[in-house]
């Protein structure tokens, strides 16, 4: 009860300036709670969405995707595993200090100590030394030439090294600091995150004052908010809300095409679908259009390959397999597996109404498919166990964050990987290849031939790139981004 | 004593009972590392957690050190939020009780006078009509009741905050969705137990006294009919802290119900279980607060063999 009487004139607060003409303080609704205040832990995206606010990154994305300077004002490759990174001198944290490139190079070496155990590790573990080599400035070494680490490091936030020095991890994550747009002011772990405007940020006073980040479940209650004026923006609505709520004229429906891949894995070392003829003719059976009529309500993006156009590697020319039933049937018929029946795996985090939809378009061409299912360990289990349990057809859904070729096809495809049910030398040595070069050309040759090596042999069917559906107040000004997060120094709400 | 030492040595018993079903259960879907680790970890990495978490251990030496740490009183630390469980949960349980007690007060408020009412208005209009109110808020499922109380009383009057757990007028709505079931629950039961004392010589006798009905009801009736209601309440509470998961949810109300929700989303595994057995544990001292206050409102259970 003490903490609802401590919340009570803050909510006031929140009332009071929701009646204001120019709108002050901001109110987000999560879809879940912040798990770590600490950006080196947790990066959900609701996490993410917070913590991305308090702090600055080494580099950037702006609005259309390209990775811009943020702390880092230049970069350059002194040999290919030697990147050197020119410091801005003008960005100072929340507690008044300056930061120093002894504050990047700490950052660097905190996500990367294996004893710290960050989930983000894999992504940051080609990285092998950062050492302060000026006054503003700082190096990386990579293991070896390592393309994706502009994109990896988008993701890096820079600590302050004596703050966290000085409180402790644990502490840390409960009373973050850092040098963004905006600072901590409270976190009531499970409920919201208060957070006010840093006038001292090296970019400008941000527009909005406050922001609140609000933990609330259920997509209903989420639209009540935003219909009553309680919360300002939302995300995570489903097509038939936005169709719903088309006429409400307070609102705005805001959708935007992320990185996120829904995709089909299809088993190559087992089943029926050893046979390659069987993979393709599947590939050739699932008529993508109707699905995202009829599924998504037009909120998503057929895709040709196992990879969205925002990702770097996505290449649009690619024919892959139209839909076309009709050779699906003969292809069929020339394998021998009319009539075969085949396991598509599923868990309850995937979309049900998918696996029913690919059951009909392939009963159609004659393969009697079983839909299995199973609880989510489970489901990974089998999914990443031999190719003998892993089903003939599972549902996948996947976001590297990293906008890269590489953190998708590579975990998804390389012989080795646990999520691989396919081993090809050729994909195998492409994608190898494309890891380690710098040249964007020579990469994108690379996984040219990574895509035709996926094409022909089809291992897993691209579906469609993922929208994420925003609801916002008709006044808020604000770009959602393929990468799905809040930049509130970015919004504005005009008078 | 001997009654009250074996009431609750079977409720020791059954919290052991639970300990162990709650530390299966959730391992019998398998592997519990492959929830916790991010998608592109490799087959080290994973193999680096299970080892750390112990979960590459035989089942039974697991189990003894699970009981061995609950000894102690020691939940773990949460591997997502990094913060110790104990204290993630313990934050969330003013919130939850606080909903409790403002659904049981809905529940007594309007289920008992409702109970009365129908068993003094038998065979009437009122009782028809109180009897399909208590039906809807028997089988209404609150998910759905929920929303329609945020779309009327919230959006369309705006009479109550659509969400949160920053007020008191933010209480309201969660603890009608919530204490809807357990009022049709007293009302029932406070309408049979009137009923049947109503049936009795002594209510004859009073009413032959010269007394109305409804002070009949009031002085004398009332005390012998609230022997069962009483320790219904304390069975509820149970019910309520199970329901709380679904109205939590639906309210965003901050409690260990949206903690359970939010816990499974995120993978945290020990959070889930720390949540399960809590509900279990405060479901057991429920039941045994109702057998003892059973036993202290009527000696001749004490006595019984």
């Amino acid at each position: 009860m003490r903490r609802l009487a401590l919340a009570l004139p803050l909510l006031a607060m929140t009332a009071t300036a929701a009646l204001a003409q120019t709108k002050v303080a901001l109110v987000i609704d999560l879809p879940g709670d912040v798990a770590t205040m600490d950006p080196h832990v947790q990066w959900d995206t609701d996490s993410y969405s917070v913590y991305r606010n308090i702090f600055d990154n080494l580099v950037t994305r702006d609005e259309i995707g390209k990775i811009v300077p943020q702390v880092a004002a230049a970069r350059r490759y002194a040999d290919v595993t030697t990147i050197v990174f020119d410091l801005r001198t003008d960005i100072v944290f929340h507690d008044g200090s300056k930061l120093t490139p002894e504050d990047v190079a700490f950052s660097v070496r905190r996500i990367i100590n294996p004893a710290f155990k960050s989930p983000q590790l894999s992504q940051f573990d080609q990285i092998i030394s950062a050492e302060v080599t000026g006054p503003a400035q700082v190096t990386l070494r990579t293991k070896t030439p390592y393309p994706a680490l502009m994109a990896q490091l988008v993701k890096l936030s820079i600590l302050s090294k004596a703050y966290v020095e000085k409180v402790g991890d644990q502490a840390f994550n409960q009373q973050t600091m850092g040098s963004g747009p905006f600072k901590l002011r409270s976190w009531q772990r499970g409920v919201q995150s208060n957070l006010e405007a840093n006038d001292a940020h090296w970019r400008g006073r941000p527009s909005f004052r406050a922001v609140t980040f609000r933990a609330v479940l259920d997509i209903p209650t989420r639209i009540a908010d935003l219909r009553t004026g309680r919360a300002d923006i939302t995300r995570g609505l489903t097509p038939d809300d936005a169709e719903a709520l088309k006429g409400e004229k307070a609102l705005q429906i805001l959708s935007v095409p992320t990185e996120r891949i829904t995709y089909m894995f299809v088993n190559a070392q087992a089943g029926p679908t050893k046979d390659k003829q069987v993979r393709q003719a599947i590939a050739m059976a699932v008529d993508r259009e109707s699905i995202i009529t009829a599924l998504n309500g037009g909120y998503a993006k057929p895709v040709n390959i196992v990879l969205t156009p925002a990702n770097f590697g996505y290449l649009p020319d690619i024919s892959g397999w139209p839909y076309d039933p009709t050779r699906a049937k003969v292809l069929l018929k020339e394998a021998g597996a009319e009539g075969a029946t085949i396991q598509f795996l599923t868990s309850p985090a995937y979309d049900r109404r998918l696996n029913e939809a690919v059951r009909q378009m392939l009963g159609e061409i004659g393969l009697k498919v079983e839909i299995v299912m199973l609880d989510q360990p489970t489901y990974l289990r089998r999914r990443q166990g031999t190719p003998e349990e892993a089903g003939a057809l599972s549902q996948g859904r996947w976001s590297c964050a990293c906008q890269d070729a590489d953190g998708v096809i590579f975990p998804l495809f390389r012989s080795g990987s646990i999520w691989s049910n396919f081993n090809n030398p050729e994909f195998d040595a492409a994608v190898d290849a494309a890891r380690v070069v710098l040249d964007e050309g020579k990469r994108l040759a690379q996984y040219r031939r990574a895509f035709e090596v996926l094409g022909e042999e089809v291992p897993g069917i691209g579906l469609f790139q993922d929208y994420q559906i925003y609801l916002a107040r008709k006044e808020l000004k604000c770009t959602p981004t393929a990468n799905e997060a809040y930049f509130v120094a970015e919004m504005k709400w005009p008078p | 004593m001997r009654h009250v030492a074996g009431r609750v040595g079977q409720a020791v018993i059954a919290c052991f009972g639970v300990l162990t079903i709650v530390f299966f259960v959730m391992r019998l879907s398998g592997d519990p590392t492959l929830l916790l680790v991010p998608e592109g970890a490799t087959a080290e990495q994973i193999g680096a957690l299970r080892h750390e978490l112990g979960f590459d251990r035989p089942l039974l030496v697991q189990y003894l050190a699970y009981l061995g740490d609950l000894v102690q009183f020691d939940l773990g630390d949460s591997l997502v939020q990094r913060a110790p469980v104990a204290g993630i949960v313990a934050e969330r349980i003013p919130y939850t009780v606080t909903l409790a007690i403002g659904a049981l007060l809905v529940a007594l408020g309007l289920g008992i006078p409702a109970g009365i009412a129908m068993a003094v208005w038998r065979g009437t209009l009122v009782e028809r009509a109180l009897a399909a109110a208590v039906l809807a808020g028997q089988s209404l499922p609150t998910f759905w009741s929920g929303i329609l109380l945020i779309l009327y009383f919230g959006v369309y009057l705006g009479w109550l905050p659509t969400s949160g757990a920053d007020s008191l007028s933010s209480l309201v709505m969660p603890s009608v969705a919530l204490g809807a079931l357990t009022m049709s629950t007293f009302a029932r039961m406070t309408r049979v137990s009137v009923l049947d004392e109503l049936s009795r010589d002594y209510v004859a006798a009073a009413r032959a006294r010269g007394l109305s009905r409804m002070a009949a009801v009031g002085r004398h009736v009332l005390r012998n009919a609230a022997i069962p209601v009483v320790t219904i309440a304390a069975l509820e509470v149970g019910n309520l802290l199970a329901g709380a998961v679904i109205v939590e949810t639906v309210f965003a109300w901050p409690g260990i119900g949206q903690l359970a929700i939010q816990s499974i989303a995120a993978r945290d595994f020990l959070i889930v279980q720390a949540v399960v057995l809590f509900v279990s544990i405060v479901y057991i001292a429920m039941n045994l607060l109702a057998d003892l206050a059973y036993a202290a409102i009527d000696p001749r259970i004490r006595l019984e063999r």
